[in-house]
């Protein structure tokens, strides 16, 4: 059982660190929250469901076709939506909570979309789920392509930040937007980017946890949720600490799952949250503010 | 040459900034002396594009109007600002700071040629390039972020009270670079809040009071003038 809860606690928390590591990007890049957020993974996740169907294509193929559109269509909130209140704001306080209102609207608008063409049943597709022996544990092969997959590209994420010309001034806008501007920085260029990258990432992580998971269209903001309780608890902006805490969210789910009880999962989850917000308000990995 | 005319800043109901007028050479050190809350800061912010300026004000940098340019566009056309609280990025590194300000593909190539004269004008920040900028002392944080500008290869610098927070020895340190920066053509204008060394180091001087220039001269007139005595030289 141990070895179990383990197997599925890395493989779901692989996909968390990924899909939390998005939106801390676009977070602290963009100043803005996206409680649409989720939202991006699970129409992902319907558009490969329907396109699998279809033409029978593999989904982690299909989703060199959805991850760039994700993008362009994040990218395009950035600025359709986004930018007028950015621009308003008088306070990055008042942006935070314009953000917040608008992009709750966002959620519903597009949850009202996928209710429309799919209903509010639990949909599921088979791929890949072949039993896998690893010691004395049987894992789906799905589950162990699509962990890979979170683990490859989290990585070459984390790299492109560090890195990069282009993840070095990410990450300065996200340290100090004033700052960014004062060396010649389009602070609303890199929100943007940031929006688009985030907006990738959730689709790709929606793709992953489609091969075996069951999902419904009003499963977004759970998500939303779980990658923004990963993004306080790390610190927000900082990316490392959003992939180990994702990780360690996806594991605590498992074992909590196996040795409790499955109805339990959430309740720990958020007793956790808070325990580490009452010792930690900045964040496990974060610095207090200046 | 950088030409300032008719600036006027408004906070809400707050005028903080009266048609505010200045004017400065090519290669010229000038300061603008003014108390706490007198406007100082407004008018440098204005400048740089960083608060939003009333209908009429102008600024124009050898030629080219930079009034209705957004901040990061200013900057690409040569103005930089050190600005109060440095806004370093500070949980990155020294060179990964200084790099930065070579931002733009202008001063992109030149980032190398820049870096070693930012190391020529304060070469303590050499053997700390590794360092996390917000772990230095303030001192050393106000040598980043002068450095992070020059790599912005700007014709004109402008500092926001670089001396504030600063212990006396760091700040006649911090004013004795100022002139080897004028020295290649950079034209400096730096307000301050009551300082000899601040007219010590500079050509000519502009006094403001409650937004409003009120005085200016040359940097030794101001300082044998008995008003500017009183006022901001502490007798």
């Amino acid at each position: 059982m141990f070895l179990f809860a383990l197997l599925s606690g890395l493989t779901l928390g692989g996909v968390y660190a990924l899909v939390a590591m998005g939106l801390t990007i676009q977070y602290s890049v963009s100043r803005t929250m996206n409680l649409g957020y989720g939202e991006f993974l699970i129409a992902a996740a319907f558009s490969v469901f329907v396109m699998f169907g279809a033409f029978g294509i593999s989904p982690y193929i299909l989703a060199i076709l959805v991850v760039p559109v994700a993008f362009g269509v994040s990218w395009l909130i950035y600025r359709v939506m986004l930018m007028p209140i950015v621009r308003r704001a008088r306070s990055p306080l008042a942006l935070e909570i314009d953000s917040l209102l608008l992009t709750f609207g966002l959620l519903f608008a597009i949850m009202g979309v996928l209710l429309l063409i799919f209903g509010s049943n639990y949909t599921n597709y088979y791929y890949l789920s072949v039993p896998v022996r690893i010691l004395d544990a049987t894992v789906a092969l799905n589950r162990l392509v699509s962990f890979g997959a979170a683990v490859i590209v989290g990585a070459i994420g984390y790299w492109l930040l560090m890195r990069t010309r282009t993840g070095m001034v990410l990450r300065a806008v996200s340290v100090d937007p004033v700052g960014a501007r004062l060396v010649g920085i389009d602070v609303n260029w890199a929100a943007g980017l940031a929006y688009g990258l985030g907006g990738a990432i959730a689709a790709l992580g929606g793709v992953l946890i489609s091969t075996y998971m069951t999902f419904t269209a009003e499963m977004g903001v759970v998500f939303t949720m779980k990658a923004l309780i990963v993004v306080i608890m790390a610190g927000v902006g900082h990316v490392l600490g959003a992939l180990i805490a994702g990780m360690a969210l996806g594991l605590i789910e498992a074992f909590v799952s196996a040795y409790l009880d499955p109805g339990l999962t959430i309740a720990v989850i958020y007793a956790v949250f808070l325990l580490a917000l009452i010792i930690r308000p900045q964040g496990i990995f974060g610095r207090v503010a200046r | 040459m950088l030409e300032v005319s008719n600036v006027s800043v408004r906070y809400g109901h707050h005028l903080a900034l009266e048609n505010a007028s200045l004017s400065v050479s090519k290669g010229e050190i000038v300061v603008v002396l003014g108390s706490n809350g007198a406007g100082k800061s407004t008018l440098i912010k204005a400048m740089a594009g960083l608060v939003r300026t009333e209908p009429g004000a102008s600024v124009v940098l050898d030629g080219q109007p930079l009034h209705k340019l957004p901040a990061h566009r200013i900057v690409d056309a040569g103005l930089a600002l050190v600005p109060e609280g440095r806004h370093l990025f500070s949980t990155l590194t020294v060179h990964e700071n200084l790099l930065l300000g070579a931002f733009l593909p202008r001063t992109r190539d030149r980032a190398e040629e820049s870096m070693e004269r930012v190391f020529e004008v304060f070469p303590k920040l050499k053997q700390r390039l590794a360092q996390i900028a917000g772990t230095m002392s303030g001192g050393e944080q106000q040598m980043v972020a002068i450095g992070r500008a020059m790599m912005t290869c700007p014709r004109f610098l402008l500092l926001d009270e670089p001396s504030l927070g600063l212990a006396p020895l760091l700040t006649s340190e911090l004013f004795k670079a100022l002139p080897s920066i004028a020295t290649t053509g950079t034209s400096v204008l730096l307000v301050e809040q009551n300082s000899h060394q601040s007219l010590s180091i500079a050509d000519r001087g502009y006094l403001i009071e409650k937004g409003v220039i009120t005085g200016q001269g040359t940097a030794k007139e101001l300082l044998e003038s008995e008003e500017v005595q009183k006022a901001y030289l502490g007798g």
